[in-house]
């Protein structure tokens, strides 16, 4: 196999022939079923490991190439474009991997990384609880130090993809329980432990990927310990910039993808509303405005910087792109979304459906106002 | 196109808003500008050049005719302090002149540079795409009432000339190259101006106090300064990307953005400003004013979003205009 060269415009040449070249398609006639998608995810994920493009922007140690971080997003990028894979599923290496290695002892991290940059396995999230979701710092699953390891009892939700995922990455509460996010420790968890069981949520857009995960006295080894006892909520904050920069990044390749899709349906159909050249305009305006948002982000995160608050202005911007272009498609293609049942029309309920999360999760739309207002304002504290 | 080193550019960012501030009428800063250098960095760095200058003039409030040298830069005309060029009519990207006969009828905007200019260059639709016309600007200048922007950042530009008294001016850039370079321009000046607004705005939220205490602390006025500045990192993400080849499609976006930023902070300031942001106390109407006549050059926040959808229907895709 050729050496893969590392600069971003030659790298993306290179995939983009590679991928035209390669059958990778789904097979499907639309998206299929949760598990199609899944199976999809993890074929792509293992070819792409192959070829080698899969393994660039990923550290040696892991069984990487090296290379910029950047090269991750271009393939994030080439897969959404081409809707190869479901972008949430395929972000979610991006979510979690940069933070487990950053802060799991290196005997876990090149046992478990490696499997998962491969396409082999799949890991979850298990932040989220009934009663701590954009307070998530009082959340209380609850891990008490026994010999040789912990044990967790208490209750996720909306961790996705947990059916599917083989580790999840979880916090628990190890501090009394008024500690706030002083007392949150950090695990990384077999999901084929003893007591632990999960419940996929049916969702309004028809696709079981969240689940609510049930913790009945899991043993979790000693040496599954992310960072230090105490430094759970430091890892949970480590997460979001990743969450904002790569993943927002092959999300917003998918939206653009979606606009262009809409472009195309437009332009064929028969009976247009006068008005699609400016609700056609205004959506994309939208999405490109996150698209070189996110942009340099990326660069900036390529570049060293730290990113912290200000990421919640890429989170505002893709949320409102999202809801915005989705309800132009329902617009633009009148009784699409309500009536028709081909697969197309299937994937734009699909998408117009989970758009109204896109200012829930990851932090709600107040949430993400709320840190701007103080954080990037400094307008001091809230009454 | 060479790059200006970041901290040279800085020092002359610094220098083109003292002289912004200090100079006491529009032909002085135009001047002191040329005097700094800003025609030699619009033809060295064009995209750098327009982003610091219109940078600042956004934000300090300023006048000066400096879109004129964008625009005739852009069509391959040596920029002249003493030459004003003519742009289309409000919200449209039409050139401003029409062959009518033996005449050119004008019908456009022009910027404070009418006022001191000997000569006006004149846009005129032609068979084959734009001809450009020279005129002697005591021929179209006419004595301007003042309009919203009373410090006439822009103004309306109607006249009628005699095609004796208009002079052809070889052009080697294309109208549309032109004004997508002064829809950049435009657009770094309103997303400054929109940051002044929300700087002036915050200011006041966090002074002032009712009920006891700030009223920066209640979260209903918080959130309308947190999608303002939402609105102003968008556009200037795409502002900012805008290279020294300038894309239309993206130049186009970069107005649209912008112009919508500026509404949308003009607003929320407006309404967090409460009353004293209603009198000519407080310095706010002036940059809402100058912002509302910048969204109407060269194309505005309502009508550039059809000119960009059609764009996109043409093509029969949405296109990335970047890469990472």
């Amino acid at each position: 196999m050729a050496e893969i060269p590392m600069d971003v415009a030659s790298f993306r040449r290179d995939l983009v022939a590679w991928l035209d070249a390669a059958d990778l398609a789904p097979s499907t006639a639309g998206r299929g079923t949760l598990d199609d998608q899944m199976a999809q995810y993890f074929r792509v994920k293992r070819a792409l490991w192959d070829a080698g493009f899969g393994r660039c922007g990923w550290p040696e140690h892991v069984d990487g190439l090296g290379g910029p971080a950047l090269l991750r997003a271009v393939v994030g990028e080439e897969v959404a474009a081409r809707g190869l894979a479901d972008p949430g599923c395929w972000s979610m290496i991006e979510v979690l991997a940069p933070t487990v290695l950053a802060f799991g002892p290196e005997s876990l991290v090149q046992a478990m990384v490696p499997p998962l940059l491969r396409g082999d396995e799949l890991w979850c999230q298990g932040f989220s609880e009934p009663d701590a979701g954009s307070d998530l710092a009082s959340l209380t699953c609850k891990a008490t130090a026994v010999d040789g390891g912990w044990r967790v009892n208490g209750q996720k939700v909306w961790t996705s993809y947990a059916q599917f995922a083989q580790r999840c990455v979880l916090l628990t509460r190890t501090g009394d329980p008024g500690s706030a996010h002083r007392g949150i420790t950090a695990l990384f968890v077999d999901v084929d432990s003893p007591g632990l069981t999960y419940r996929p949520i049916e969702t309004q857009h028809g696709r079981p990927e969240f689940c609510e995960v049930f913790f009945d006295d899991v043993f979790v080894p000693a040496d599954r310990l992310l960072g230090d006892v105490g430094q759970g909520w430091q890892i949970a904050m480590d997460v979001l910039p990743y969450e904002r920069s790569t993943t927002f990044w092959h999300r917003g390749a998918h939206l653009l993808q979606r606009c262009s899709d809409l472009v195309g349906a437009v332009a064929e159909a028969d009976d247009v509303p006068a008005t699609a050249a400016k609700s056609l305009g205004e959506a994309y305006q939208a999405v490109l405005a996150f698209r070189l948002r996110s942009r340099a982000t990326q660069h900036r995160l390529a570049a060293g910087h730290p990113l912290g608050a200000e990421t919640s202005i890429d989170k505002i911007l893709i949320a409102g792109a999202e809801q915005r272009l989705l309800d132009t498609a329902r617009d633009l293609l009148p009784g699409v979304i309500e009536l028709d049942d081909d697969p197309q029309a299937e994937a734009w309920r699909e998408d117009w459906l989970y758009a109204k999360a896109a200012t829930i999760y990851g932090g709600t739309a107040e949430i993400q106002r709320n840190i701007v207002a103080r954080r990037l304002l400094d307008l001091g504290a809230e009454a | 196109m060479t790059a200006i080193d970041v901290d040279d550019l800085a020092m002359l960012a610094t220098g083109f808003e003292a002289a912004m501030r200090d100079a006491p009428d529009p032909a002085s800063t135009t001047a002191a500008l040329v005097d700094l250098g800003w025609i030699e960095l619009l033809a060295a760095s064009p995209a750098q050049a327009v982003a610091t200058a219109f940078g600042a003039l956004g934000t300090t409030g300023s006048v000066a005719g400096l879109v004129d040298d964008v625009v005739a830069h852009a069509l391959d005309i040596a920029p002249d302090a003493g030459t004003a060029v003519a742009l289309p009519p409000p919200a449209r990207s039409a050139p401003p002149g029409t062959r009518d006969g033996g005449r050119i009828v004008v019908d456009g905007m022009a910027s404070a540079r009418l006022h001191h200019a000997a000569t006006v260059l004149v846009p005129v639709a032609a068979v084959d795409g734009v001809e450009v016309l020279a005129v002697d600007a005591d021929r179209v200048r006419t004595e301007a009432s003042p309009a919203l922007d009373t410090d006439q950042a822009l103004v309306r530009l109607r006249a009628t000339v005699d095609i004796a008294d208009a002079t052809p001016v070889d052009i080697q850039g294309a109208w549309p190259a032109a004004v997508a370079s002064g829809r950049v321009a435009l657009a770094h000046q309103l997303v400054g101006a929109s940051r002044t607004m929300l700087d002036q705005a915050r200011q006041h939220a966090v002074d002032r106090v009712q009920f006891g205490r700030a009223v920066s602390s209640f979260q209903a006025v918080r959130h309308k300064l947190a999608e303002s500045l939402v609105a102003i990192e968008g556009a200037a993400a795409v502002v900012d990307a805008v290279g020294d080849e300038v894309d239309p499609l993206l130049a186009a976006l970069a107005k649209s953005l912008a112009g919508q930023a500026a509404r949308t902070t003009s607003a929320h300031a407006q309404q967090v400003l409460a009353g004293i942001g209603f009198t000519t106390d407080h310095p706010f109407h002036r940059w809402m004013k100058r912002a509302a006549v910048l969204d109407v050059a060269l194309g505005s926040t309502a009508s550039l979003p059809p000119e960009i959808g059609a764009e996109l229907l043409r093509r029969r895709s949405a296109p990335r205009l970047v890469e990472l």
